[in-house]
């Protein structure tokens, strides 16, 4: 079942921040800085609380594309800026983009906001091959 | 207190990492928004792949096995980034460190037993609007030798 991209094709994926998230993050990854998991920690270094690891948000970018490309896998590149913390109880909502077919390698731009509506990425770029 | 340029260049590594089967699944699992409570972990969200977590389908999928999620890679590749903020000869207060940008690029799929060994170098660091930039270029190689992961990372300490 061979499926057609095209440029200017779009996606969206909405995902929560959880309570417990950047603890289950820090589990499985072994970030275990604790910005991601002491509030007090977060609150000295001026960050207002516990905030969540910019990697689980750039994984996040990369399952929105993977999901439509159908196939983890597929994934060739990610590069992101992380413009804002996501925090506890966010809503993070990422709307992707085609912006190019290069011959199996397909590109996306990818925005990630937050409940209020403030890019939490920013330049987000993931790219998949679909050959 | 500015970072030494003369450090640009210096090497951290190789570090060696082995790819468990459970570590994979548990990174995608966690990442993808299950609760991963011992005994009771439920089902796993309907949006993360089998590919990452159901070894039956994985198996009978296109890459003959369970295959880590892509962002995995940041569990081992991340090591000669670590080493560098944390390298007391640059004096980098870890507190007043940000992950400012990240750049990965996968060259192949990650799979259960594969040994990765990771080298990287500081490539910059710079000054803008009152911050410290810190750039870390890593590289990944599976047992065979082939380059499966490279991977930009910038740390912004803010002043």
């Amino acid at each position: 079942m061979a499926r057609t991209f095209q440029v200017g094709d779009t996606f969206t994926h909405v995902r929560e921040c959880d309570r417990y998230r950047p603890i289950y993050y820090a589990g499985a990854s072994g970030d275990f800085n604790p910005i991601h998991i002491d509030p007090e920690v977060g609150q000295a270094a001026g960050l207002g609380g516990v905030i969540l690891q910019g990697l689980c948000t750039l994984g996040w970018a990369v399952e929105a594309v993977g999901i439509f490309v159908g196939d983890p896998g597929r994934i060739r590149r990610v590069k992101v800026r992380f413009s804002r913390p996501v925090r506890l109880e966010d809503t993070v909502t990422f709307q992707g983009r085609v912006t190019a077919l290069e011959g199996h390698r397909l590109v996306t731009e990818v925005t990630a906001t937050n409940q209020r509506g403030e890019a939490v990425l920013k330049g987000a770029v993931v790219e998949a091959s679909i050959g | 207190m500015a970072i030494d340029k003369r450090f640009i260049g210096r090497e951290y590594g190789p570090f060696s990492y082995t790819l468990g089967a459970e570590k994979m699944r548990e990174f995608a699992l966690a990442l993808g928004g299950a609760h991963p409570a011992a005994g009771t972990p439920g089902e796993p969200p309907a949006h993360v792949s089998p590919l990452l977590h159901d070894a039956q389908a994985a198996k009978a999928g296109p890459y003959g096995d369970l295959i880590a999620f892509p962002s995995f890679a940041v569990v081992f590749a991340i090591r000669p980034f670590g080493a560098a903020v944390s390298d007391p000869e640059l004096g980098i207060n870890l507190l007043m460190l940000v992950h400012g940008e990240q750049e990965l690029e996968f060259l192949d799929v990650m799979r259960p037993g594969d040994v990765m060994t990771t080298t990287g170098r500081i490539s910059e660091i710079y000054e803008k609007a009152g911050m410290e930039f810190v750039v870390v270029t890593s590289e990944s190689r599976n047992q065979r030798g082939d380059v499966v992961v490279k991977g930009t990372w910038t740390a912004v300490v803010r002043g």
